[in-house]
């Protein structure tokens, strides 16, 4: 990666953070427009310097594109939108979104059960406890986040850090084509080779079988766990102490 | 055809978005939601790097992944639930005070 490509990409995160920063929800005026103009802004500008490192754009560049454009903006919502109930939506899509870049990176199998098990059981999970635990209107620890500036500067870092390196490693050495083969040679492709449901069953069951036990008894653990933990009967503290402000929590012995 | 970079790239944007996310909001099932989205993150450059090496290793590991993923939201929710019932809210700031 050049240095000029780098400082481009470190430019376009730090207008994508003060996006992100204008977005979190916090005291004073909204200012959701400025801040997803700012978001969209900056979503296209890493748009274009991506493109513009392909030369040929075909199918699957487009829908890479396309599928990573929806990930990235559904996940800025999900951090930003006050209302939990959105959040997990918009988390649904963001679910959707990263099963079509595993179905582009010739990883079927993923794709489906990160959908079944995402979208299906634990999206679910958080539905019910968000439902669970609903209380009128927008509770105040919705519309105020904590530190937002701090936040979206460590965000800010790591990203960074993680996206400067990224261009240094190889390429696939044989890319494997995804983009529609006809019929005549998909069948051949397939009875060439096994599928990518075969293979994954095939490692899962041979090389890894011992951590495919650890799995299933670990998932025992924790819906023993979690049921136990249901089942404890707890004191309602609703009516304790008034909360104390910030810094003067846990104060309320003398010091030395 | 995207090779290997744009899709950590990919990746590492979601994980990002996960951390500030987790570090800025205060419902405590919003703050599990972007450990999730975190997740997604990881899952997209397990499966690059498989593509990168021409192996099934990676899309093994995010298999394991999607486990730890449903045991860790199992749990999780089952301790937000406990916490709701004992404050009356979701609020990360009412267990504060093991801050010093």
């Amino acid at each position: 990666m050049t240095p000029t490509t780098a400082y481009l990409l470190y430019s376009i995160f730090a207008i994508g953070g003060v996006g992100i920063y204008l977005l979190l929800p916090k005291a004073g005026k909204p200012q959701t427009l400025a801040g997803a103009v700012i978001g969209v802004l900056s979503v296209a500008g890493l748009l274009a310097v991506l493109a513009a490192r392909v030369i040929l754009p075909d199918a699957t560049t487009a829908y890479f594109y396309l599928f990573a454009t929806i990930a990235v903006l559904a996940a800025a919502r999900v951090i930003t939108h006050p209302k939990p109930v959105y959040c997990a939506l918009y988390f649904v899509l963001v679910v959707i979104a990263v099963a079509a870049l595993l179905v582009l990176q010739r990883a079927e199998f993923l794709a489906v059960a990160l959908i079944m098990i995402y979208a299906g059981a634990i999206l679910v999970t958080y539905l019910f406890v968000i439902m669970l635990a609903h209380q009128g209107g927008s509770p105040v620890y919705d519309r105020r986040s904590r530190e937002p500036l701090l936040a979206v500067l460590a965000g800010f870092l790591l990203m960074a850090a993680v996206a400067g390196r990224a261009e240094d490693l190889p390429q696939p050495a044989s890319p494997p084509t995804v983009a529609v083969p006809t019929a005549d040679a998909q069948d051949a492709a397939s009875q060439q080779r096994d599928s990518n449901t075969s293979a994954i069953g095939t490692a899962v069951m041979t090389k890894y079988v011992v951590a495919l036990e650890i799995a299933g008894v670990l998932l025992l653990v924790a819906m023993v766990g979690a049921i136990a933990m249901s089942r404890k009967k707890v004191a309602v503290e609703r009516f304790a102490a008034p909360p104390k402000p910030i810094g003067q929590a846990g104060r309320e012995v003398e010091p030395y | 055809m995207p090779g290997i970079a744009e899709y950590l790239i990919i990746g590492a944007i979601l994980f990002a978005l996960g951390l500030v996310g987790f570090l800025s909001r205060r419902n405590l099932i919003v703050i599990f939601l972007s450990t999730e989205v975190m997740f997604q993150g990881v899952v997209i450059n397990a499966v690059a790097f498989a593509r990168l090496h021409h192996h099934i290793d990676g899309q093994a590991f995010a298999l394991f992944q999607l486990v730890i993923a449903a045991v860790e939201a199992g749990l999780a929710l089952g301790m937000v639930v406990l916490l709701y019932r004992r404050r009356g809210s979701l609020d990360a700031e009412a267990w504060s005070l093991m801050r010093g």
